[in-house]
């Protein structure tokens, strides 16, 4: 069959049919999507970027109410990681991929902001847990210190560091689990689509 | 009526207007991507869904088809299988209804529902770009208008194009031979 005659049949293939659309159900519908979707960001930034900043305000009302000076240093690593989390969250946004581009300024951005989710995951070590440890870390030497001082001090007094280290451990290779399951398929598939899009030879 | 000049709830009837022009287009693309019915339903809704949300930038310097076919490709190219919890609670959002009466011959008629068939499955099996860029050439847009949609130029769509012809050809052999 030549390819005029496959061309005739493509285009002829909804005669004889009629594609049903309800404009109204498909606008509610719609609608309804948009602001799951729209909540479900919300909602995840808020736990994200929330959840460090309450930290901060939490650890750092411990702090000034029973003066002890490391938790002054956990709070403003804490709310430095909220803020670098907003501050992201607000770049990322502009840089959302627009569906209504060409498909290869499309695919570019899509790809520069997997890359970007990769770099953070990639790096969750350096701007979300090692702010949180530092914090950690001083705090539990301080008290280490007062006991060890007071006498009071015991081999059990480990168990927090070790419970931290290992929990800290879970999350970090959790990320990179994220990333190696489910954002390096991605970039492979985005970098084949750009390629092809981009070669010349076809 | 241009997208910039609708106020309000007239963006409302903009879209749905277009949205009842342009279905078909939806449809096809959606065919395309999409192995399974369920799929397909879902990607209609991914689609309709980035038109809706795509709808304040249209600028009005591209047709409206070319425009919807690049908001459609994007979204199929983006589109992944989402799990079968997910998409049974979705509510089909364009059917496809056989009119009777037709007076065409009935033969006819299945010979290019085969065809069609045909052209489908051959197209599930080409790397996603030829796969949009067969589906353009089919639906008969020119060089500049399938330029403006993948954002190559011109010349490179004509090389890609006639690579992705013969790819198309064979497969449709393979498909007859099958058959």
């Amino acid at each position: 069959m030549k390819l005029d005659e496959l061309e005739k049949a493509w285009q002829a293939q909804l005669t004889g049919r009629r594609l049903t659309l309800n404009a109204d159900i498909v606008l509610r519908e719609l609608d309804r999507s948009k602001s799951h979707f729209e909540a479900t960001i919300f909602w995840r930034d808020l736990r994200e970027a929330g959840g460090a900043i309450l930290v901060a305000a939490f650890v750092l009302w411990f702090g000034i109410k029973d003066h002890i000076w490391p938790l002054f240093v956990m709070a403003a690593l804490s709310g430095g990681v909220g803020v670098f989390m907003v501050v992201d969250r607000l770049l990322q946004r502009r840089r959302r991929p627009t569906y209504s581009d060409p498909l290869l300024a499309c695919v570019e951005e899509s790809l520069a902001q997997i890359n970007h989710q990769i770099w953070l995951l990639k790096n969750v070590f350096w701007w979300y847990l090692l702010p949180f440890g530092v914090g950690c870390a001083l705090f539990w030497g301080q008290c280490s210190w007062t006991l060890l001082k007071a006498g009071l001090w015991r081999l059990k007094d480990l168990e927090m560091p070790v419970v931290g280290v290992l929990l800290y451990w879970g999350i970090y290779h959790l990320n990179q689990l994220a990333v190696k399951k489910g954002l390096e398929p991605r970039r492979q598939e985005l970098e084949t689509l750009l390629q092809s899009l981009q070669s010349n030879s076809g | 009526m241009n997208v910039h000049e609708a106020p309000g709830d007239d963006w409302q009837a903009l879209f749905s207007a277009w949205l009842t022009e342009h279905a078909g287009l939806v449809f096809k693309v959606a065919r395309a991507f999409a192995p399974t019915e369920a799929d397909r339903q879902d990607l209609i809704q991914d689609i309709l869904l980035q038109l809706w949300c795509s709808l304040p930038q249209f600028e009005g310097r591209a047709k409206v088809s070319t425009w919807v076919y690049r908001v459609a490709l994007n979204t199929a190219l983006a589109w992944r299988r989402k799990e079968t919890k997910r998409r049974a609670l979705q509510t089909p959002l364009i059917e496809v209804e056989e009119l009777p009466g037709m007076e065409e011959d009935n033969s006819r008629r299945l010979d290019r529902e085969e065809v069609v068939a045909r052209l489908y499955d051959a197209i599930h099996q080409l790397p996603k770009v030829d796969a949009a860029l067969v589906l353009l050439y089919l639906d008969d847009l020119s060089y500049r208008e399938m330029a403006d949609v993948l954002g190559i130029s011109e010349s490179n769509v004509g090389v890609k194009l006639n690579r992705a012809k013969k790819v198309l050809a064979d497969l449709m052999k393979e498909v007859t031979h099958e058959a």
